[in-house]
């Protein structure tokens, strides 16, 4: 394998890029035989699985459709991760910009859609990004470990969003009525996210995609985002360099709080089209700002990766539910065959660079005409 | 003078501290050593609910005790071989174990939840419990609040006044020194992760066999994230990270005392309050705010107050090391 590839160097490329899916081809296999094992036949187990996550315009429209936060999220995320911090606040970020952009809708019910729908995605936006601000300025300026101050964070939303779902933002009907389920009126039809398909699909995918591809530009092709990056590999090297290295670990926190409070406004508009809470965060989030972060790792950090890596995770999650269905599978068993993805993906990476080495090792020790004529075919 | 129900509260608060005590104590002697086990939240939920569906099949708490410290002990290898030997991201590998024993946790116990099962049975030290206002806070408690406080005592005089201490924290602190000083970084590392587990998953079990009295993972969801906050707080120091602990219990009771006296105040504020001030304290210790307060105060007062005040996380926390 290896002088194959040392033969043909974009065939390493096109191997790398397929690594993950190759690796998530392999954690697939032990699932296989984890359901042998409870005495399932395997193939029909993840027929049922394809076909409840692709099988049909509606089965492939809800993939979509779950894939949608996650990749706002994972997107957020990369941008944290190439910037050095960790962002575990996913959640928190989500709920608030959800709850924000919710404000506005039922603050001007009467109002056209055109004004109502980008400036409610705005403000969600901008309260994610004031979310994850708040642990960017504590890093940045305090020290403070940002993992730890995301999570309570997320804490913190979590009881807002109970409070204002209970009292002052509770729908009317439900105030009158005895069982006071906490949840928001349904904001007006005029403001739903317009559908693609007469599915459950929404523009909000596109404009996740959209969001991926800007991100990639930014992180890849501005100056800004070039010293995000920077400063991710190496803050002692870009504060000699000049890089306020304090004010690009905020902005970094800052845009990936953004972009998961990006996804709160479009799964409130495009998707549930009020706010409701179950207590809890993932009532709500369905812990898309947990698995965004999976997403992104999966992606290989990359904005573009989070596309394919997102499409994914939404297949897993929307064909779980379906072969949990057909075949009374424990569901235990899609939350180990989840783990199993991301362990094989994650320990792939450590091969690829295990051969990674032993590629450049081979490459110096032949004479420099050799590897010049490699270089020229 | 201090009434009964004073020493009634502080007494619940001390044994409510307890599993956050031991986390604690586990969790610093595997940073000590360099590694980040982020994974507590989801090995203390699974070692609770393993640790509690083992002692009710079982009949007995201790062996109860023993399958959470094997859960606990296995989530840590887990992060240990992962970044040791597949030199992954530490905080990557963690994080997704958290999520994983989280899930599995609820799902895997969801037939057990909120049914009565075996309890540790408290046990006065006979003596002890006799001192005043003393005695029944902190004597009259069950066995394994008594095991923390021996805990805290055996992890700070292990740490800092032994030899093999001094091996484990060169290898958080010095890597490379530590290796060309002929100690084995990984091993260290490996052992430290892994005993730093166990304790984690006795902490699990203590909130299902002692505190919380049976299962449920909401009532035990969000404290391992608290125990992480707490060593940091407690800058890395067993014992000021239990004090750490008690109190983050005590703001918690206190909490829950002025929603019973202001009860036109929403829950919702007293419960943001614990988290609200986990962040402030964070804020004030892990920053520059505490030099300045110490440059403020007296010229002879600075030293004990920097010593006292001061913390820096290990050296080398987090990072990888390559033996060549």
């Amino acid at each position: 394998m290896q002088a194959i590839f040392n033969k043909y160097p974009r065939l390493w490329r096109v191997f790398n890029l397929l690594l993950p899916f190759l690796a998530t081809l392999a954690a697939l296999a032990v699932g296989a035989v984890m359901l042998i094992l409870l005495g399932e036949n395997p193939l029909a187990a993840y027929s049922a699985l394809m076909e409840g996550a692709l099988g049909s315009t509606n089965a492939l429209a809800d993939t979509l459709v779950k894939a949608t936060p996650l990749l706002l999220v994972a997107v957020g995320i990369c941008i944290a991760f190439r910037g050095g911090v960790l962002n575990i606040g996913g959640e928190g970020q989500l709920v608030v910009g959800a709850l924000a952009s919710t404000v506005v809708g039922l603050a001007f019910p009467d109002a056209a859609g055109v004004v109502v729908i980008p400036l409610a995605l705005l403000c969600g936006f901008l309260a994610g990004a004031v979310w994850g601000a708040i642990p960017g300025l504590l890093k940045a300026y305090f020290n403070v470990n940002e993992i730890l101050s995301t999570i309570m964070m997320n804490a913190i939303a979590v009881q807002g969003m109970n409070y204002l779902l209970r009292a002052p933002l509770i729908d009317p009907v439900q105030l009158e009525s005895a069982s006071r389920i906490p949840q928001t009126a349904r904001l007006a039809i005029a403001f739903d996210l317009p559908r693609l398909i007469p599915t459950r699909l929404h523009l909000g995918t596109g404009l996740a995609i959209l969001a991926a591809i800007l991100v990639y530009i930014f992180l890849w092709r501005t100056v800004i985002g070039y010293r995000i990056r920077a400063v991710g590999l190496n803050p002692h090297a870009s504060r000699y360099a000049g890089i306020n290295v304090p004010r690009y670990i905020v902005l970094a926190l800052l845009l990936s709080g953004a972009f998961a409070g990006l996804a709160g406004a479009v799964q409130v508009y495009g998707l549930h089209h009020r706010m409701f809470t179950d207590g809890s965060a993932t009532g709500f989030t369905g812990s898309a700002g947990f698995n965004g972060i999976v997403v992104a790792l999966f992606g290989n950090l990359h904005p573009l990766g989070a596309i394919p890596a997102s499409f994914l995770f939404g297949a897993l999650l929307v064909g779980a539910n379906k072969l949990q269905r057909v075949m009374q599978v424990p569901s235990a068993f899609i939350i180990g065959l989840n783990g199993l993805v991301v362990v094989f993906v994650v320990s792939s990476e450590y091969f690829k660079r295990r051969w990674a080495v032993r590629r450049e090792t081979e490459t110096i020790e032949k004479v420099p005409i050799a590897s010049e004529a490699e270089e020229m075919t | 003078m201090i009434d009964q129900a004073l020493i009634l509260i502080l007494s619940s608060v001390v044994l409510a501290s307890t599993p956050l005590i031991i986390a604690v104590c586990g969790e610093i002697l595997t940073e000590r050593a360099g590694i980040v086990n982020l994974s507590l939240d989801g090995s203390m939920l699974m070692a609770a609910m393993t640790g509690f569906v083992v002692a009710l099949k079982s009949d007995s708490v201790w062996i109860g005790f023993l399958a959470a410290m094997i859960v606990g002990a296995f989530f840590a290898s887990i992060i240990a071989f992962g970044s040791i030997r597949l030199r992954q991201s530490q905080f990557a590998i963690g994080f997704v174990l958290t999520l994983l024993g989280d899930d599995l946790a609820a799902f895997l116990g969801q037939n057990y939840t909120r049914i009565p099962g075996p309890v540790v049975k408290h046990f006065a030290i006979p003596l002890l419990e006799d001192i005043p206002v003393l005695g029944p806070i902190f004597f009259n408690q069950s066995p394994v609040v008594y095991f923390a406080y021996i805990l805290v005592g055996v992890t700070w005089f292990y740490l800092f006044r032994t030899q093999p201490g001094l091996r484990l924290r060169s290898a958080g602190e010095r890597p490379e020194a530590a290796f060309a000083r002929g100690i084995s970084v990984n091993r260290q590392r490996y052992i430290y992760t892994i005993v730093g587990g166990a304790l984690v998953g006795i902490a699990g079990a203590a909130y299902s066999l002692d505190i919380k009295i049976g299962w449920s993972d909401g009532h035990i969801r969000g404290f391992g994230w608290i125990a992480l906050a707490i060593v940091i707080f407690g800058g890395w120091s067993p014992i000021r990270g239990a004090f750490g602990a008690l109190l983050f219990g005590a703001t918690k009771a206190l909490a829950t005392f002025l929603q019973r006296r202001f009860p036109e105040v929403s829950v919702v504020a007293f419960n943001a309050v614990p988290w609200v001030l986990m962040i402030t304290v964070l804020l004030l210790v892990g920053s520059d705010f505490t030099e300045r307060i110490i440059t403020m105060a007296p010229e002879r007062m600075q030293r004990p107050l920097q010593r006292l005040l001061r913390i820096s996380p290990p050296k080398a926390l987090g990072s990888t090391f390559v033996e060549d």
